[in-house]
């Protein structure tokens, strides 16, 4: 991220660097309460959660609800099974990504902006549209309540944005190191795993990131296409839990506690890539 | 030589094409080609048993066309993404104001602002239901003892309380990212405008307005597009927070799309409800596109 460019001053009359403190910290109070109420919620004992009126603070803390979650709730298995999903998408979305996306910084080939453009539609193409007949193709190739089902989908999701993430990271390279190695005589392949995908890494690695936590959030194609309950994923099984007769709040508050603490500690690695990839459009909301 | 030179650039362009099959073919079996199969379906009816299909003609039209739900659903979808939108480019544009300014913790703030681009919706789902809920629900609760709900009463449970909540939701969801892009363009302002409207004597109120607003169009025009495509087909928060109800008081279109298809397994009504969304979002897209080109000229 550069640094402004601008004397923020400038820009903004309406409030002094006081009123940006109270607007920041307001709206910050808005994203983050509802956020700690679910954490402090879930470490509540049972008489203090359900007392009304509703107190902010309990006198004394338990993990009691995390225990029974992983204990008296097949919830574990669906951590599991949105980690396979979320590793499995990431890789085949970068694998054929990056080659993709090498090919568009690298070579010129016939239909080269015909796939960018492709991309960059389905990339607003929203997922609710093309659910139906997306089901009834993995129907068909007997893909549904598979693992394999659920990748496809989430590379559907993904793929467009990875593929233009990529390629502003392999233009960022120069080509005379490629054009060196290939003179070298090192193949067109080797170039591109030997040379050009560990110098790209850091980028690599963001995108692998937003791969997998879109995976692991993705609620509308893993509700349709993971049936059997041994093979949902978490937004999906959690879902589940809220629609029995007795809603148990503290499991659940337990259970979207540990469905959010991976992806934003995740994120927070790499969020200046995040807002680079805000930066040249490629990221999606 | 130049016989050798095409070979090479021949070489090269096979290698890219090489290169691009894996996502090229990936594409056209399950993005190009269920384009074709969402139009293709829309005029068959599916045998939600045999998975037989016959060809219907416009009848799937036509009965979404008579539907009884069909005003209220779109009024429904009008509601959430009129609101949605004013909410999350409003907050946006305030909170990338504010943002703007590099004090100390300001970093820090930042990070916080960022965090619903990651949060399941599932988890926001459940923890506003959980401040929503009639008898333990930290927000229903306080609204009941203010008096503006009714003793145990959740607003999810009232028709405008649970459309509000949803949108709410939406806009808690959506605004960061608003917010993130209108700071990049606050960012990329040439402080020589800023000097020059000095040099001119404008206050910092019409500095405001005629060098900050007008440099937020163009990122505005855009993100309008995006804001909107992905507003009107988000599914996910309404159907986890209220799956359409109360009594269909929150059910828009996707909404109706996957319950005729997911419920009712009625996989040629739900291609038909599909299409007409896409073709209604490309009519809206299309007029607000030669809105802008009409007015654009008009512009100082």
């Amino acid at each position: 991220m550069s640094t402004p460019a601008i004397s923020p001053t400038a820009s903004n009359p309406l409030w002094n660097r006081f009123g940006s403190y109270a607007v920041a910290v307001a709206l910050a109070a808005f994203i983050a309460l509802p956020l700690a109420w679910m954490v402090i919620s879930s470490i509540k004992p049972a008489d203090q959660l359900f007392s009304s009126p509703p107190r902010i603070l309990a006198d004394h803390w338990t993990i009691n609800w995390y225990v029974t979650v992983f204990r008296d709730s097949g919830a574990a298995v669906f951590f599991w099974n949105s980690l396979v999903v979320g590793l499995s998408s990431t890789i085949f979305c970068l694998v054929i990504g990056t080659l993709a996306a090498y090919a568009i910084t690298r070579f010129d080939f016939p239909g080269k902006s015909a796939f960018l453009i492709a991309a960059l539609v389905t990339y607003m193409f929203p997922a609710i549209v093309l659910f139906v007949p997306i089901y009834m193709i993995l129907n068909t190739l007997s893909l549904i309540d598979t693992r394999i089902g659920l990748v496809i989908c989430h590379t559907i999701l993904t793929f467009p944005f990875a593929v233009w993430m990529l390629k502003s990271f392999f233009e960022t390279l120069p080509r005379e190191i490629d054009e060196a190695a290939w003179v070298d005589g090192c193949s067109y392949l080797g170039t591109f795993i030997r040379i050009v995908l560990p110098l790209s890494l850091p980028g690599i690695f963001s995108v692998a990131i937003f791969v997998f936590v879109l995976s692991w959030n993705e609620f509308l194609f893993a509700s349709i296409v993971m049936t059997s309950s041994d093979l949902k994923t978490v937004p999906v099984g959690i879902s589940e839990f809220i629609t029995s007769f007795d809603i148990r709040w503290g499991e659940i508050m337990a259970l979207g506690t540990l469905a959010t603490v991976p992806v934003v500690v995740l994120f927070s690695l790499v969020q200046r890539y995040f807002l680079r990839g805000v930066l040249s459009g490629a990221v999606k909301g | 030589m130049s016989n050798a030179a095409n070979a090479a650039a021949r070489g090269r362009a096979f290698t890219g094409l090489a290169f691009a099959t894996p996502a090229i073919l990936f594409m056209a079996v399950f993005v190009a080609y269920p384009v074709w199969e969402a139009i293709r379906l829309s005029f068959v009816a599916v045998d939600a048993f045999t998975g037989a299909e016959k060809f219907v003609g416009f009848r799937n039209y036509q009965e979404l066309a008579n539907a009884p739900k069909l005003w209220p659903v779109l009024i429904n979808t009008g509601i959430w993404t009129f609101w949605s939108l004013i909410g999350q480019f409003g907050l946006g544009l305030v909170a990338a104001l504010a943002i703007n300014r590099d004090i100390p913790g300001m970093g820090a703030i930042r990070s916080i602002l960022l965090l619903p681009y990651v949060v399941p919706v599932i988890a926001l789902a459940l923890f506003w239901r959980w401040m929503l809920d009639g008898s333990f629900g930290i927000v229903a609760v306080s609204f009941q003892d203010m008096g503006l709900l009714a003793p145990d009463q959740s607003p999810l449970a009232l028709p405008s309380g649970a459309m509000w909540s949803v949108i709410l939701a939406n806009i808690w969801r959506g605004f960061p990212f608003v917010m993130i892009s209108y700071w990049a363009a606050l960012q990329a302002i040439p402080p020589e405008q800023y000097e020059a409207a000095q040099v001119d004597g404008a206050t910092t109120m019409q500095q405001f307005r005629f060098v900050t607003l007008p440099n937020l169009w163009n990122v505005t025009k855009v993100l309008l597009v995006l804001r909107f495509i992905w507003t009107v087909t988000f599914f996910d928060i309404i159907w986890l927070i209220t799956k359409g109800g109360p009594a269909g008081s929150t059910e828009h279109w996707p909404i109706w799309i996957y319950q005729e298809t997911m419920g009712f397994f009625r996989f040629g009504y739900g291609s038909a409800l599909a299409v007409s969304l896409g073709v209604m979002i490309l009519v809206v897209i299309a007029i607000y596109g030669l809105v802008i080109r009409a007015t654009s000229g008009a512009r100082p």
